[in-house]
């Protein structure tokens, strides 16, 4: 039987529907078609599937979606806000942070987590914010550019905003 | 913030740090050699990229795969009655179901699903399709296989063995393949050594690891056709081995890659192409199916695990005066591109040094171990971690520094080959190695700073060279057709060229060679690259070869397409221009002889790392590549080859150990099969691209995908020499492995 849960996904709250055993993964990917949010390991690993929930970055792969009810969610097709890049995103597509793109969505997310944490992190505290994600192609170096370039980004424009 | 509308160029990159020989930024309109924006940047910020497991198709229904898991044994009985009893579940596949029951990237000596016999775990038994995935899963539960095990090969030394079982009976031998080559008298090379070096290296499995697990979607398509959407690297190929097994003629059959999410030689080889086809075909419904991790771990081709014997020898002035290598690799079940991997690993055991008399025998043979083919660096890795590990052997045994002595013997134009061919000029590995060396101020002193005392500090450095294309005679099959719309001025110009891109980012660097060739600009150009109905077969995407092959293609096609241009009326203009590297020859089974390769790239890293004695932990502090690529044509993009192939081969060294027991694969997660994470890669990676140009490249161009992985290893063992004074034969350095050996000097 299915658990009525009711969620906040970029922004649109609805009811929805779940299968008690049903990861967020899943649900997110095969039930709202939000297939930016990859799965790569299926055991917490490799960090493909972090989304935000309530602000918190989490692998959801590791939560039910039943568990999620009530929460607020964002996934990477959330972060752009009218047709402008998140400056983390704009970091990754800068700084040629990626390659193949599949651990990007969730490296990103992971990336707007340590920011929203530590506005001016330095290369290592960028490093072990990012600890949890897996790239295989790119040997980090360009994702850890491209992080600092968001840092960098936004204080500027917090700072001409103050 | 920028809008995310259209890609326009921009010439920002990072480059080296070493000015002098960095690429320098560009005052040209030209695109070639700018770091533009990869074209698919943006989608992929944006998670709007569909990979192959994103696809889907209304009434798709899902396919789970019964691998056999278990290292050899006799099938004999498959009792599916409880599966399709199983709601949900709509049909179950076995042996008897394909057509055609084989298939292989170079020689088809693999089931595609095993009707008599399973070779090793990962070998496919039976198909389950159901309306779901969950009743896929339930039904491939409830299948129940009869088996007889049969005693199985997993020591690759043991598999010539009089006693040894004979995996594939027609061939009457486990003896995949052997190569030899003679060159001088071994023997007098020998008795001219003032010191001789001797060892055995074992190099172990690795993963590939890509992030993205083999998925697809196959379906019928309007005219009929099986049509299987999926992401790897050779899509013409995929085409011909589907239509193979399935009994096709190949027009019958639709390969259509999405993005992939990495490759690294693990896509080149079919893994579910096939039974995906199948399915469909036999259903008339489209079939997806996704791969778990652990499937796919166990299911598609490692890199080989070799055993090298060498034995070098050199005069007391460094010069070398013989090699002698006995190269045995494991390559598993199947053939896979064993042979192919063995021909470069015999080619280049030698290292990039000239040698007068060099001996080597080497093998490849059949055990019931994973079937093991491309991996980035396809057999190099192996034998140059060998030959370097012989050259900083030497350099102690001969009490000189290991840069003057590889100076001394590293090839230079006019230097002949182990083959007897001359290489290909010109040849840059004494540049890069002197590149490599002022970028890290070597000889280095080792840093008297040490934290704590159980923290030793050394540096150790490594060269490499890998060919350019596949070499050996093979032939390169590189076409691309170029479409130009518009009347007087062209509007829009099509590319058809099915070229994959895993990752590596060889759209781009194809648009780029459009872009210039025609000089349009980045917003006319059309890519048509994933459709084998709709595009041009260009090779796979592999062996450094694309940025290559496909600059050469296009700036044929776009010759002919502009002569057409301004000599017909007829519009569009369409021109098709089939590339034709210089040809190369096959080695010749007694002696060796011939020419093996088109171009050689070549590399040069220096490592820097701690090694913890207490726990036996080796951190890598930094690494310094120098890389001659002839022309950077994307210097961002190169760099983040260059780097990613680095901490591959790092962590070949290190962190990725992948464990086999009795044929049973012990790591087949990431739990438990580490890749680097980001504080496993040194902090510091400082690249140093040279680009002295290859005359047979695309304005200059050279390979550079592989690169980055080859001399990564060995560096990093001989920094760890210099650390500690002990030489580790066997990768990878486990913290295990390094007390271990920190406890046996005395």
């Amino acid at each position: 039987m299915g658990h009525k849960i009711q969620l906040t996904i970029n922004g649109n709250s609805a009811e929805y529907e779940v299968e008690p055993r049903m990861l967020l993964v899943h649900f997110l990917r095969d039930h709202v078609s939000l297939t930016g949010t990859h799965i790569g390991c299926e055991t917490g690993i490799c960090g493909a599937c972090t989304v935000l929930l309530n602000g918190e970055a989490i692998k959801s792969c590791m939560i039910f979606a039943v568990q999620a009810d009530g929460a607020e969610i964002i996934t990477i097709e959330g972060l752009a806000k009218d047709e402008k890049l998140h400056a983390v995103q704009e970091g990754f597509w800068e700084h040629h942070g990626l390659q193949c793109g599949y651990c990007t969505p969730g490296m990103i997310i992971s990336g707007v987590q340590l920011l929203k944490r530590n506005s001016d992190p330095s290369d290592e505290e960028i490093r072990h914010g990012l600890v949890g994600n897996l790239c295989r192609c790119t040997g980090y170096q360009h994702i850890v550019e491209a992080v600092r370039y968001a840092a960098k980004k936004t204080n500027e424009a917090a700072t001409k905003e103050g | 913030m920028k809008k995310f509308s259209g890609t326009e160029p921009k010439a920002q990159h990072k480059g080296a740090s070493d000015g002098a020989t960095a690429v320098q930024e560009r005052e040209t309109t030209k695109l070639v050699g700018q770091s533009i924006p990869r074209v698919d940047a943006i989608d992929k910020v944006l998670g709007k990229t569909q990979y192959p497991g994103d696809l889907s198709r209304p009434d798709m229904v899902f396919m789970k795969v019964l691998l056999a898991r278990r290292p050899h044994a006799r099938i004999k009985k498959i009792d599916s009655s409880a599966t399709l009893a199983t709601p949900g579940v709509m049909a179950v596949f076995t042996a008897s179901d394909v057509p055609c029951n084989e298939y292989g990237l170079i020689e088809p000596d693999q089931p595609v699903l095993c009707g008599d016999v399973v070779r090793y775990i990962g070998d496919k038994v039976a198909l389950v399709i159901a309306q779901n995935e969950h009743a896929a899963i339930i039904g491939r539960e409830r299948l129940v296989v009869d088996y007889e095990d049969l005693p199985a090969i997993t020591d690759p030394r043991r598999a010539l063995d009089s006693s040894a079982l004979i995996l594939h009976a027609a061939k009457k031998t486990n003896l995949l393949a052997q190569r030899r080559i003679r060159k001088g008298n071994i023997e007098s090379g020998f008795t001219k050594a003032d010191v001789i070096v001797e060892s055995e290296y074992v190099t172990p499995h690795q993963e590939h690891a890509y992030l993205q697990p083999e998925a697809g979607l196959a379906y019928l398509d309007e005219q009929g056709r099986v049509v299987i959407e999926t992401a790897a690297q050779w899509s013409h190929d995929d085409r011909h081995q589907i239509a193979h097994a399935l009994g096709l003629p190949q027009d019958q059959v639709r390969v259509i890659y999405t993005y992939g999410g990495g490759a690294f030689g693990g896509k080149e080889d079919v893994s579910i192409q096939i039974v995906l086809a199948l399915a469909a075909w036999k259903l008339r419904k489209p079939v997806k199916l996704i791969w778990d991790r652990d499937e796919s771990i166990i299911g598609h081709h490692k890199r080989h695990p070799y055993i090298i014997k060498a034995k070098w020898g050199a005069t007391r002035d460094g010069k070398l005066t013989a090699i002698q290598m006995d190269l045995l690799s494991d390559a598993g079940a199947y053939a896979s591109s064993s042979r192919e991997v063995l021909n470069n690993a015999t080619a280049m055991c030698t290292g990039p040094y000239e040698c007068e008399n060099v001996w080597v025998d080497s093998r490849a043979v059949y055990t019931n171990n994973p079937t093991c083919g491309a991996f980035r660096g396809f057999g190099a890795p192996q034998v140059e971690f060998a030959a370097e590990m012989q050259m900083n052997k030497l350099a102690e045994a001969l009490d000189m520094d290991s840069v003057e002595l590889r100076k001394k013997n590293l090839w230079r134009n006019g230097s002949i080959q182990a083959t007897g061919a001359p290489v290909p000029e010109p040849v840059g590995v004494i540049k890069v190695l002197e590149a490599a060396a002022r970028a890290a101020a070597w000889p280095v002193k080792k840093s008297s700073s040490k934290r704590l005392e159980t923290k030793k500090r050394g540096f150790g450095v490594a060269c490499g060279f890998k060919n350019v294309g596949y070499g050996f005679g093979f032939d390169e099959k590189c076409t691309v057709t170029l479409e130009l719309h518009g009347r007087s001025e062209i509007e829009k110009v099509v590319v058809r060229a099915g070229a994959s891109d895993a990752g590596q980012g060889a759209h781009t660097i194809l648009t780029q060679f459009v872009a210039d060739a025609l000089d349009v600009p980045l917003e006319k150009i059309q890519l048509v690259t994933g459709d084998t109905s709709e595009a041009d077969p260009v090779g796979s995407c592999s062996a450094s070869r694309l940025a290559f092959m496909l600059g050469q293609a296009v700036r044929g096609a776009a010759e002919l397409a502009k002569e057409k241009w301004r000599t017909q009326s007829e519009r569009p203009v369409k021109a098709t221009y089939r590339f034709k590297p210089r040809p190369t020859t096959p080695l010749d089974p007694e002696t060796g002889r011939g020419d093996p390769a088109i171009s050689y790239c070549y590399a040069a890293q220096i490592a820097e790392v701690e090694v913890d004695t207490a726990t036996g932990q080796v951190t890598v502090l930094k690494l310094i590549s120098a890389h001659d690529v002839g022309k950077a044509v994307n210097p961002q993009q190169l760099i983040g080859q260059i780097e990613g192939g680095a901490a591959q081969g790092l962590g070949w060294a290190t962190v990725e150990h992948f464990v086999m027991k009795d044929g049973f694969v012990m790591t087949p997660n990431f739990t438990l099969y580490l890749i680097p994470t980001v504080l496993d890669v040194p902090e510091i990676m400082n690249t140093v691209v040279l680009e002295d140009p290859d005359p047979q490249g695309p304005q200059g161009a050279r390979g550079v995908g592989e690169m980055g992985l080859i001399p990564a290893a060995p560096a990093l063992v001989a920094a760890v020499h210099d650390a500690t004074g002990v030489w580790f034969d066997q990768l990878p350095l486990t913290p295990e492995r390094v007390l271990k050996g920190l406890q046996s000097v005395p």
